[in-house]
C-alpha cells in the first residue's frame, strides 16, 4: 500500500500519490496535498471541522480511509472560491460575523455550502438540521444562520448583492459593526493554526501519559523507544535544565511527571521522531515501572484529617481558601424573617474549543528558544520557561499561533515545555498537535462546585444575612484555582447590596483532572446558586423575580462584599431593560408556567422536531394539489 | 490511530467473497466505515492497525435496491440518506425517513449503511427497530467450493446481542429485505442528549394501517432500541390492537405495558418511563401520517384520566 | 399534565473587568505609516473575541484612518510590548484603552508638525477616515499626506501606550479589597418547553441584557453573548465531564456532549453602554459575564414550567424525569 498511488481531482487539479502514511483522507489533504482548510476537530465524526465533498456530496473526512477516496473528485473549502476570491456565502459569513475563532468554519462553511446546493430555498429549520453535524464552541451559532439566511436570499435573487456590502464609516468607527478583520482568512480556510503549520526537517512528537490517577514512579526506560529506527529523541523530567514547575498561581506541576503521577493523562515522557506514526509506536516501547498509590477523588474527603496527600507542600489538600467576612452575620440571621438554605452543585466542564492544543518549537540561529502555540498567555509563559529551561528571558520567544477557542483552557503550559526541550536537544524542529482525546483527558477543566447557601430575609424581600460555602475540586494541580476561587468568592453573591456576609471558597486538591480556567472563573458556579436561591426566596415571599433583585440590589455608593465603594452601577437599569424588552408577565415563581401569556412570542422559535425537509415536501404538495 | 497495510477495493460479490476468505485475523471488512475508523481512537478501540482492509462500497450487487412482490430489497451499499431522499423508498418504507433523519447527521448518513449498522450491532443502532417491525431478513453470501452460496436469516435472530449476530468469517450481507409498508403510516421516536449527532437512550417505531374507514387498526407494527442488549419487536402489543376500533384510551392503555421489556444495564427507570410514552406517540404519528388528526394535548390527557 | 410544558426564568448577574485584586497592565506601540496606514503592535492575537478588528477600529478612530488600514503587528513576545494573557476579559478594556494611548500619542507628533505647517493650534486638528483637517479653517488633506509631511519635516509619527488598571489585592482576614475598577452587570430571562415524556428541555427564547461600557463593535458583542449563553446552555442542559476513579468516562465528543444547531434558542439581545468613568475610551468588557446568568435563568424556567427545582447541573433529561417523578411521589404521599 505505501507506493501504491492514488489519483484524485482536488479542487479541479489532478493529484497522484502514494499515501505515505495518511491512512485517512482528512490527513492525506493535509499532508500530502498541504491543503489545511479542513481540520481536525474530534477524529470521530462528531463536530465537522474537516468536512469536504467528495463525489459532490459532503462528508468528514476524518471518518474515510484515504483509499476509499481514490478516484474521487474532491472539492475542500479553499477550492469554493476563485484566489483572493470569497462565494456569496463566505461574503455572507463575513458580513454577519459569523466566525469567531474560526477553527469550525471551513467545515460550517463547506455545511452551509452543501445546505444551499441541496436545497437553495431551504428555511431556517432546514438550515439547521443540515449544519447539525458541524459543532461551533464560539458562536452560539445565531450570526452563522444569519449568514446562511443572507446568502441563501442574496443567491436566490429576494436581496440585492448589496447586501452583502460593508455597513460604511458612518459618524465613527467606535460603536460601528466594522466587519472582522480577519474572517475572510478564517470563511477561505487560508488561516494557518499551529497544527497547520510546518517546518522544513520538522519531529513530530506524541506524549505518554499516565494510565494512574496516584503513583509512584520507579523507573523510566527509554531505550526501547530510541533504538526505534526513524526515532530521533525522547524526553523525561530528567532533560529539565532550570527549575521545573510551572502554574498559573503556584508552580506545583513539573514539564513532565517527575517523582510521581497524580492524575491520570499527565504527561511522563515524550518522543518526536520523523513521522508521527513512527513517534506514535515508540510510544508503547517506553517501558515505565509505577507503584500505585492510594487516590483520593472526593475534596471534601480530601479535607479530611488523615487523606491521603496529593502535594507534600500542601498536607491539607487546599490549594487556596478565601474567606471575606462583613458585617455581623449573627446578628443579620437573627433580625430575618425567614431563613432559607439549599445546597447546589455543579459539574466538571470541558472548555472544547475546537482546535485541540498544538505547537511547534525550534532553536532560531541566535539560540533563542522559540514555541509557537495558541497559547493565551505568553507573557507569563515565556517566564515559566526561562526558569525551567535555565536562560536569559530574552533567549526564551513566544508566539502566539491563532487560537481557535480557548476561553480559558489555553492559559496553562502544559505542553509548550515539552516542545522546548526538544527542539533543545535535537536542534530540530518539533511540532505537538492533541488528539481530541488527548486534550478532554489533560487539559484543565472549569471547577465543579458544591455551594452551602444560607439567606436570611425580611418579608418584604429585603436580605438581612447571607452565610455561603463552596468547596470546589481543583484536581491535581493548582493552575488557575486560587484565583478562580479568589473571583468566585467576590462575586459570589451577586449585584446585591448586602450588610452582613460570610463567604469561603475552597480550592482542594485531589487526583482528578485538574480544574483550571475557564470563561467566568468561578463566578458562574456561584452565582447559578445566589440566582437559584433568590428565586426559591422570591416564591416564599410570593414576590416577583425582578422585584426581590431590585430591592436588594446595588445602587451607587453601595459597598461590595469586599468593601469596595462602587462608583457606577448599571443593575438597576440592566434589570428595567430586560423587563420590558422580554415582556415579562409579573409574578412570584410559583411554577405558573401552565397561565402565563407572555410565552412563545416572536421573539422566540418554535419547538424544534425534526424532519423540516419532509414538511416542505408536504407542504409545497398541498400547495399543488389546492 | 487507524492505520493498515492493504486496502481492497472489490468490483463485484465473487471478488469481495475471495478477497474475505482470504482476509487475515487482523483484516477487516468496511463499507461505509462510520463505526471502524472511529472506534480506533483512545477511549475506544486505541491504535488499531489492520493487516487489510476490505472497502465493499464498489461492489456493484450492493448498489442500489430493487421492489417487487410487496418486498423492498435493499442491496448492502443502501445509506440513511437514501431513506430521506429517494421517492420510491420513502412511499415503501413509511417509518425510515423518521428514522433517518434522526440519525447522525447529513454528512454521516451518506456513508453510513444500514448494512454496516446491523453488522455492528449496537444495542442502540436505529437501524434495527424499523428492520424489525417490516419483517426484515438478511441475505447471506460466502463461498462454498468457489461458488456463491446464500442464506437468509431474520433480522431478529441475525442481531442477538451487543455487538453479536450470526454473521460467519467469510460471509457478507448482501441485502437486506423487507415488506414494503406502502400504505402504513410510519414514525420515529428517539431521545437522547440532544437533537442532532445523538445516540438513543430509547428509540421507538411504529407503523400503523387503518381500515379503509380510519377507525379500526388493521395492523399496527411496533419495535424498541436502545432497552436492552438487543432492539425488540412489541408482538403482544400489536396482537391488542389489530382489529380493534382506534381509541386513545386503547392506545394508552396499549402503551403502559412494553416497559417491562426494558432490560438495559443503566438508567433503568428512566427508560421504562419513556417507553411508556414513546410506544402511544409512535402509534399516534403513525396514526397522523395516515391521515388520522393529531390529537391534542386535551384527548391525550382524557385518555390518561 | 401536558405533555410539554413551557416556563419562563431570570437571572441576574455582576463581573469585574481585567485581572481581579491586583494591578493590571498592558503596552502597545503605533506607527503612522507611508499611504496613511498604521501598524499597532502589541503582544495579544485573536483568540475569537474580535479583538483585532477592536484594535484595529480604536486605532482608525484615534488615527484617523480607516480599519483596514491597520496592521495589528506581532504577537511575539521577542518583538511586541507585554499585553499579557488573552483572559479575564481584559482584552478591550486593558490593550484596547492602552492602543487608543499609544495612538493619541502618535498623533500629539504628527498634529505637532501639521499644526506648524498650517499655522493652526494642534488642538483644531482632526482627522476621520483618511482625512485630516483643522476645524473652522479650510485647511484639509489626507492622512496619507499628512504622515509623508511630517516624515519630510524629519519626524517619524510613532507612539507608545501603557494602561493600568488598579485594582488592590484582598485582606486575608476579612477579604477587603478593591479588587476591580470596573464592574458590568447582566440580566438574562429563559423561556423553555421541557418535555414531561422524555425530559428533554428544549431553549427557546433567550433575552440578554449587559451592561459593556460604551460598546466598540456591537455585533461582537452580541457575537460574544450568543456564544457565553450556547456555552451557559451546554452547562446547564447537558455537558458533563465524569470520572470514575480519576479515570474520564467521556473520553471524545461522542460522550461529551455539546450543544449543536438544533439545540440553541433564538437569542435577543440588548446592550447597556454605561460608560466606564476610569479610562479614556469608556468601554468595559463582555466576553466572560455573557454567560453567567445563563444557567441559572434556565433552571428558574424549568421551575416556572414543571415545578421541579434542578439544583445540581446539568439537568439532562433522566435528571428532569427524575425530579418529576420525585415530585409526583410526593405529591401522592401528600394526598395518599
Ligand atoms: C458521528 C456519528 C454519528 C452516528 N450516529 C448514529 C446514529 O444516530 N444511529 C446509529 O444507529 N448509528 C450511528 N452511528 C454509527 C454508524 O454510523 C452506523 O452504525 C452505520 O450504519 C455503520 O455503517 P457503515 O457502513 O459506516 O459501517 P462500517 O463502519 O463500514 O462497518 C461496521 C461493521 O459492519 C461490518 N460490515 C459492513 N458492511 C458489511 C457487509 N456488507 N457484510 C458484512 N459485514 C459488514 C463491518 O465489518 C463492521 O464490523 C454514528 C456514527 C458516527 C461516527
Amino acid at each position: 500500500m505505501p507506493d501504491t498511488m492514488l489519483n484524485m481531482t482536488v479542487n479541479g487539479r489532478k493529484v497522484a500519490k502514494p499515501i505515505n502514511g495518511q491512512y485517512r483522507l482528512l490527513d492525506f489533504l493535509r499532508e500530502e496535498v498541504h491543503l489545511t482548510g479542513a481540520k481536525e476537530g474530534c477524529g470521530a465524526g462528531e463536530c465537522g471541522t474537516c468536512s469536504v465533498f467528495v463525489d459532490g456530496k459532503l462528508v468528514k473526512s476524518c471518518l474515510m480511509p484515504t483509499a476509499k477516496a481514490d478516484g474521487a473528485e474532491i472539492q475542500t473549502v479553499e477550492g469554493l472560491a476563485g484566489r483572493g476570491e470569497l462565494t456569496a456565502l463566505q461574503q455572507a459569513f463575513h458580513k454577519t460575523g459569523a466566525s469567531q475563532c474560526g477553527y469550525c468554519i471551513p467545515g460550517m462553511v463547506m455545511a452551509a455550502t452543501s445546505a444551499l446546493r441541496e436545497n437553495p430555498y431551504a428555511d431556517i429549520e432546514e438550515i439547521k438540521e443540515r449544519l447539525g453535524g458541524n459543532i461551533c464552541r464560539c458562536t452560539g451559532y445565531t450570526k452563522i444562520f444569519e449568514a446562511v439566511e443572507l446568502a441563501r436570499d442574496v443567491m436566490n435573487g429576494r436581496l440585492p448583492a448589496t447586501a452583502l456590502d460593508p455597513d460604511g464609516a458612518g459618524e465613527s468607527y467606535i460603536g460601528n459593526n466594522v466587519r472582522r478583520l480577519d474572517a475572510p482568512s478564517k470563511v477561505s480556510g487560508a488561516l494557518k493554526y499551529a497544527g497547520d503549520m510546518v517546518m522544513q526537517d520538522m519531529l513530530h512528537m506524541q506524549v505518554l501519559r499516565s494510565p494512574h490517577p496516584h503513583a509512584r514512579i520507579v523507573s523510566i526506560d527509554t531505550s526501547a523507544a530510541e533504538a526505534l529506527e526513524g526515532v530521533e529523541c525522547v524526553i523525561t523530567h530528567k532533560d529539565v535544565p532550570g527549575k521545573d514547575g510551572f502554574g498559573v498561581f503556584v508552580h506545583d506541576q513539573p514539564v513532565m511527571a517527575r517523582d510521581k503521577v497524580r492524575y491520570v493523562g499527565e504527561a511522563v515522557a515524550a518522543v518526536s521522531a520523523e513521522t508521527h506514526e513512527i513517534a506514535r509506536r515508540a510510544l508503547a516501547l517506553i517501558k515505565v515501572e509505577y507503584e500505585e498509590l492510594p487516590g483520593v477523588f472526593d475534596p471534601e474527603e480530601a479535607m479530611q484529617p488523615g487523606a491521603v496527600v496529593v502535594h507534600d507542600y500542601a498536607q491539607d489538600n487546599v490549594v487556596k481558601h478565601i474567606p471575606i467576612r462583613k458585617g455581623d452575620v449573627e446578628a443579620g440571621f437573627a433580625a430575618a424573617d425567614i431563613i432559607v438554605e439549599n445546597s447546589y452543585s455543579t459539574q466538571q466542564v470541558e472548555h472544547a474549543y475546537l482546535e485541540p492544543e498544538a505547537g511547534l518549537a525550534y532553536v532560531d540561529h541566535d539560540g533563542v528558544v522559540t514555541v509557537v502555540s495558541p497559547s493565551q498567555n505568553i507573557t507569563h509563559h515565556r517566564h515559566m520557561l526561562s526558569t525551567i529551561i535555565d536562560k536569559p528571558i530574552n533567549k526564551v520567544r513566544f508566539i502566539m499561533s491563532p487560537v481557535g477557542g480557548g476561553f480559558g483552557g489555553k492559559e496553562d503550559m502544559i505542553y509548550q515545555g515539552m516542545l522546548a526541550l526538544t527542539a533543545m536537544k535535537t536542534g530540530r524542529p518539533v511540532r505537538l498537535v492533541f488528539t481530541r482525546e488527548e486534550s478532554i483527558l489533560s487539559t484543565a477543566k472549569r471547577h465543579p462546585s458544591r455551594v452551602t447557601y444560607k439567606m436570611g430575609l425580611k418579608n418584604d424581600g429585603r436580605i438581612t444575612a447571607v452565610s455561603f460555602r463552596m468547596i470546589s475540586d481543583g484536581g491535581a494541580y493548582g493552575m488557575s484555582t486560587e484565583g478562580v476561587m479568589r473571583k468566585a468568592a467576590i462575586l459570589s453573591l451577586g449585584p446585591y447590596d448586602l450588610a452582613n456576609v460570610e463567604i469561603d471558597t475552597y480550592g482542594i486538591y485531589t487526583n482528578n483532572t485538574p480544574s483550571g480556567a475557564f470563561r467566568t472563573f468561578g463566578a458562574m458556579q456561584a452565582q447559578f446558586a445566589t440566582e437559584s436561591h433568590l428565586d426559591i426566596c422570591a416564591e416564599k415571599l410570593g414576590l416577583d423575580p425582578f422585584e426581590i433583585r431590585r430591592r436588594n440590589m446595588m445602587k451607587i455608593g453601595s459597598l461590595t462584599h469586599t468593601q469596595q465603594k462602587l462608583e457606577t452601577v448599571s443593575i438597576a437599569e440592566v434589570l428595567e431593560t430586560a423587563e420590558a424588552f422580554c415582556r415579562w408577565e409579573t409574578g412570584a415563581p410559583t411554577s405558573r408556567g401552565a397561565t402565563r401569556t407572555d410565552l412563545g412570542g416572536p421573539d422566540t422559535r418554535a419547538s424544534c422536531t425534526l424532519g423540516a425537509r419532509f414538511r416542505q415536501i408536504v407542504d409545497d404538495k398541498k400547495q399543488e394539489v389546492a | 490511530m487507524f492505520t493498515f497495510d492493504h486496502y481492497l477495493c472489490p468490483k463485484d460479490l465473487r471478488e469481495a467473497l475471495e478477497m474475505i476468505e482470504r482476509l487475515p485475523e487482523d483484516g477487516k471488512i468496511i463499507a461505509g466505515a462510520t463505526d471502524v475508523v472511529p472506534y480506533a481512537r483512545e477511549g475506544r478501540g486505541g491504535d488499531i492497525h489492520f493487516s487489510t482492509i476490505v472497502d465493499l462500497s464498489r461492489v456493484d450487487e450492493f448498489r442500489g435496491y430493487e421492489i417487487a412482490k410487496g418486498k423492498v430489497r435493499l442491496n448492502a451499499n443502501v445509506v440513511f440518506q437514501d431513506f430521506l431522499e429517494d421517492d420510491e423508498l420513502r412511499a415503501h418504507l413509511p417509518c425510515m425517513p423518521y428514522c433517518a433523519i434522526w440519525f447522525a447527521d447529513d454528512q454521516v448518513r451518506e456513508q453510513a449503511t444500514l448494512a454496516g449498522n446491523i453488522a455492528n450491532a449496537s444495542p442502540a443502532a436505529d437501524g434495527t427497530p424499523p428492520l424489525l417491525a417490516m419483517d426484515a431478513e438478511v441475505e447471506i453470501a460466502r463461498l462454498v467450493d468457489g461458488e456463491v452460496r446464500y442464506r437468509t436469516i431474520s433480522i431478529d435472530a441475525f442481531v442477538h446481542g451487543p455487538g453479536k449476530t450470526r454473521l460467519e468469517k467469510g460471509e457478507l450481507i448482501c441485502a437486506v429485505t423487507c415488506r414494503s409498508m406502502k400504505g402504513y403510516g410510519g414514525s420515529f421516536q428517539k431521545v437522547g442528549q440532544r437533537r442532532s449527532l445523538v445516540i438513543s437512550k430509547v428509540s421507538a417505531v411504529a407503523l400503523v394501517k387503518t381500515s379503509a374507514d380510519g377507525r379500526t387498526f388493521e395492523d399496527v407494527r411496533l419495535a424498541l432500541g436502545g432497552i436492552g442488549p438487543v432492539p425488540v419487536r412489541l408482538t403482544d402489543i400489536e396482537d391488542m390492537l389489530k382489529g380493534q376500533a382506534i381509541t386513545r384510551r386503547l392506545i394508552a392503555e396499549a402503551s403502559v405495558i412494553p416497559a417491562d421489556r426494558v432490560a438495559s444495564r443503566s438508567r433503568v427507570e428512566y427508560r421504562k418511563r419513556v417507553v411508556r410514552g414513546f410506544v402511544e406517540a409512535a402509534i399516534e404519528d403513525a396514526l397522523v401520517a395516515c391521515g388520522a388528526p393529531m390529537p391534542t394535548e386535551e384527548q391525550r390527557e382524557a385518555a390518561h384520566a | 399534565m401536558a405533555r410539554r410544558a413551557r416556563g419562563r426564568g431570570m437571572a441576574a448577574s455582576w463581573y469585574g473587568i481585567a485581572r481581579t485584586a491586583t494591578i493590571d497592565r498592558a503596552g502597545a506601540w503605533v506607527e503612522m505609516d507611508d499611504g496613511g496606514t498604521a501598524k499597532v503592535v502589541t503582544g495579544v492575537t485573536e483568540i475569537g473575541e474580535g479583538i483585532l478588528t477592536v484594535l484595529a477600529q480604536i486605532a482608525a478612530e484615534e488615527l484617523g484612518v480607516r480599519p483596514e488600514d491597520v496592521t495589528i503587528g506581532d504577537n511575539d513576545t521577542a518583538r511586541s510590548p507585554e499585553a499579557a494573557h488573552a483572559g479575564a476579559t481584559r482584552q478591550t478594556y486593558m490593550i484596547g484603552n492602552s492602543v487608543a494611548i499609544a495612538c493619541r500619542d502618535a498623533r500629539v507628533k504628527l498634529d505637532r508638525e501639521l499644526a506648524d505647517h498650517w499655522q493652526v493650534d494642534a488642538g483644531t486638528i482632526k482627522a476621520f477616515d483618511g482625512e485630516i483637517w483643522a476645524e473652522g479653517t479650510n485647511k484639509r488633506m489626507t492622512v496619507e499626506e499628512a504622515i509623508d509631511l511630517c516624515k519630510k519635516r524629519g519626524v517619524v509619527p510613532v507612539g507608545s501606550g501603557s494602561f493600568t488598571a488598579h485594582g488592590t489585592g484582598l485582606d486575608p482576614v476579612d477579604g477587603s479589597g478593591a479588587p476591580w475598577q470596573a464592574y458590568v452587570f447582566g440580566c438574562q430571562v429563559a423561556e423553555v418547553e421541557v418535555d414531561t415524556l422524555t425530559g428533554e428541555v428544549q431553549v427557546l427564547g433567550m433575552w440578554a441584557v449587559h451592561d459593556v461600557g460604551r460598546a466598540i463593535n456591537p455585533r461582537g458583542v452580541e457575537g460574544q453573548i450568543e456564544g457565553g449563553i450556547v456555552q451557559g446552555l451546554g452547562q446547564a442542559l447537558m455537558e458533563d465531564y465524569q470520572l470514575d476513579k480519576g479515570h474520564t468516562t467521556t473520553h471524545g465528543f461522542a460522550k461529551y456532549i455539546l450543544p449543536t444547531s438544533l439545540d440553541i434558542p433564538q437569542i435577543n439581545t440588548k446592550l447597556v453602554e454605561d460608560r466606564d468613568p476610569r479610562s479614556p475610551l469608556g468601554a468595559k468588557g463582555i466576553g466572560e459575564p455573557a454567560l453567567v446568568p445563563t444557567a441559572p435563568a434556565i433552571m428558574n424556567a424549568i421551575y416556572d414550567a414543571i415545578g421541579v427545582r434542578i439544583t445540581s447541573l446539568p439537568a439532562t433529561p433522566e435528571a428532569i424525569l427524575k425530579a418529576l417523578e420525585e415530585k409526583e411521589a410526593a405529591a401522592l404521599q401528600m394526598t395518599g
